[in-house]
């Protein structure tokens, strides 16, 4: 008898300190486990408490699993203080991911903010791999401060493949920063994509979601080219709890990545 | 249609007891016998030799608690030899129609969508309903509204309705077909004139109800939806909500209500994932880790509880999820009224009910 909640043991082999407030967890899986990119997974500290968190990872790596961890909380605090080779538990993976196939041909504009980026990494990996189907990537990434900005050495290495175009900014800058400062929307402007052929992915804190999309949809990106990854409180992850709903859907089963045109007509979305 | 039988009463007493012997057997008992207010009915395990009541009207407990208890283990797990859990067959009695289409929500969520709990899938299995047709209702009861008749007329196994000095029996069920074959001692098939008994008494507890429905201008069916979408702006919800303390009662009581919540837990060697009630009217409901609350006010909260019901669960599942049982009126220490609630936001938008 299968039994939905239980979840399959992963070791922690690997942690990575992305910013002061961020790790990355490499996770081996004893069982075999495989994902689609933009879906998530359900981590559980054994005993203690679980959560819900997009893999950071290339989708195609069996049986390892990164996961970017922002410390907000009560599990992932207790999980940026635990250690290596502890043993966590992993139900999933959960939801749709992102449609690549609808992305085939096309310019493809990747706006992340703050942690946001950890599920964008792994459309990104998705996406280089197979870059010949894809027109264009264009990569443009925010964070509070230029210490607050994750995966600062991968960064400028996507930044020379071809076919990838990569900008970043800063909230607020320091001494060393000699980049763009400005939310996100400030380096939206002349984007280098062909607005007829082109979709959006958008992921970060609600509010820079928010007024993401009002930019996008005001520089002519139409609502069902807009994907956006919706954060709610995931619980079960399977329909069943009732915690994640937006207006008719559930988050976690027919999400988490929505195009802006399904949630358009739902009151309240970015709250 | 299946076949029609009739039990006598003396009978069906003699039955009861002989079914404990087989299935852990709930029933209804009066809770507590006040003259001054309506009776309420409770459901226990019947004990040894403790005769068979008759219940006019639903339980006060929601019929969710015998398959999603308000606490319940979800799972063990990373242990070396699990336990595997030992179901009895239940059977439960003075079930009511109200409860049985209430309990199609819990059935959708548990049973379709992306994957089946399999746990509560097996408590189903193993779990025989004997519905019964409502003979008399309480002053909250609201299903007709809904278009609820008070008696069942699917989802059982066995459904009794009381005649003369005895019930007419109507199995629903391969289940119930089986169980009177199994004590086919005990049956008789029904006589024509029985049956049109049955439907006249069927039809006059319907006129009653009507009656007490009918001056209460209760909001249809067919409006409700209507109702949360354009009425979702409406001050309604800030009204209501300000005598909620955010008890959860109208949740907790409510058969269509499902929201849970996973825990984990240690016990000496043993991680196990609890499994338990949550509710929409809980000011951390929605809350996510980063802090974020959607429903951060009482107001958004009682909307979200309406919206689900009537709007999420039309779309989804083609019906509302309320059956009209009352429960959550008779719970609430704040005298929130669901009818109340859908007859202003009509009102307000001159809907006609
Ligand atoms: S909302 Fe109230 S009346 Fe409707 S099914 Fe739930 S408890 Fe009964
Ligand atoms: S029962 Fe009444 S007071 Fe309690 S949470 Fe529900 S609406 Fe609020
Ligand atoms: S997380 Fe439980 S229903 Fe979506």
């Amino acid at each position: 008898m299968k039994n939905i909640y239980k979840p399959k043991e992963a070791i922690v082999e690997d942690i990575i300190v992305e910013s002061p407030t961020i790790k990355t967890f490499v996770l081996r899986l004893k069982e075999p486990f495989e994902f689609k990119t933009g879906q998530f997974v359900e981590l559980t500290l054994p005993g203690i408490g679980e959560a819900p968190f997009t893999p950071s990872s290339d989708p195609n790596i069996k049986n390892k699993i990164d996961v970017t961890v922002m410390n907000v909380g009560r599990v992932t605090s207790l999980l940026h203080t635990s250690s290596k080779n502890i043993s966590l538990g992993m139900r999933g993976p959960y939801g749709k991911g992102y449609p690549l196939d609808k992305f085939e041909g096309k310019d493809i504009l990747i706006v992340g903010g703050g942690v946001g980026l950890a599920p964008l990494r792994s459309l990104l990996f998705s996406l280089f791999v197979e870059i010949d189907k894809y027109n264009k990537v264009v990569l443009r990434y925010g964070a509070r401060t230029p210490d607050d900005i994750i995966y600062k050495e991968s960064i400028p290495r996507w930044a020379k493949i071809k076919k990838v175009d990569v900008a970043t900014t800063v909230d607020v800058g320091d001494t060393k920063w000699k980049g763009n400062v400005g939310l996100v929307t400030t380096i939206l402007k002349d984007l280098p994509v062909d607005l007829k052929k082109a979709v959006s992915v958008v992921c970060g804190p609600p509010i820079m979601m928010k007024f993401t999309t009002l930019k996008l949809l005001d520089l002519g990106f139409k609502p069902q080219d807009i994907y956006l990854s919706m954060e709610k409180n995931m619980s079960c992850g399977l329909g069943k709890c009732g915690h994640c709903r937006i207006g008719k859907f559930y988050t976690c089963k027919d999400g988490p990545v929505f195009t802006y045109e399904q949630l358009n007509d739902i009151h309240d979305i970015w709250e | 249609m299946h076949q029609i039988y009739y039990i006598e009463s003396n009978q069906l007493n003699i039955l009861f007891q002989k079914l404990k012997k087989d299935y852990r057997v709930f029933s209804p008992v009066i809770k507590e016998n006040n003259a001054t207010k309506e009776t309420d009915y409770s459901y226990g395990e019947s004990t040894e030799n403790e005769p068979f009541v008759f219940n006019p009207y639903r339980t006060v407990e929601p019929l969710k608690t015998f398959f999603t208890p308000p606490l319940d283990k979800a799972v063990e797990y990373f242990n070396q030899d699990e336990s595997t859990e030992y179901l009895p067959k239940i059977i439960i009695f003075g079930v009511k129609s109200c409860d049985i289409v209430g309990h199609k929500v819990q059935d959708f969520v548990f049973l379709e969508g992306v994957e089946v709990d399999s746990l509560y899938r097996l408590r189903r299995e193993n779990t025989i309903f004997i519905s019964s047709d409502c003979t008399d209702f309480k002053e909250v009861c609201h299903c007709l509204a809904w278009e609820i008749l008070p008696h069942p007329t699917e989802g059982f196994d066995l459904n009794l309705s009381p005649l003369n000095e005895g019930y007419l029996v109507e199995a629903g069920s391969k289940k119930g077909e089986e169980l009177i074959q199994q004590y086919k001692e005990f049956f008789v098939i029904a006589k024509d004139t029985q049956l049109t008994a049955r439907k006249v008494k069927r039809e006059n507890l319907i006129e009653r109800l009507k009656k007490h429905l009918l001056p209460q201008h209760l909001v249809s069916k067919d409006i409700v939806q209507r109702l949360m979408k354009e009425g979702y702006n409406l001050d309604t919800w800030q009204q209501f909500m300000l005598t909620c303390v955010e008890c959860g009662g109208c949740n907790f009581i409510c058969d269509t209500c499902h929201c849970f919540l996973l825990a984990d837990k240690k016990e000496g060697n043993i991680n196990k994932k609890l499994k338990a009630w949550d509710a929409c009217l809980y000011a951390n409901y929605a809350k996510v880790a980063g802090g974020a609350n959607p429903l951060k006010t009482r107001t958004r909260r009682l909307r979200f509880r309406f919206t689900k019901k009537f709007d999420f669960f039309i779309d989804n599942l083609g019906m509302p999820a309320c059956c009209g049982c009352g429960r959550c009126i008779e719970v609430c220490p704040g005298k929130i009224d669901i009818r109340e609630v859908l007859k202003d936001l009509a009102k307000k938008l001159n809907i006609k009910t």
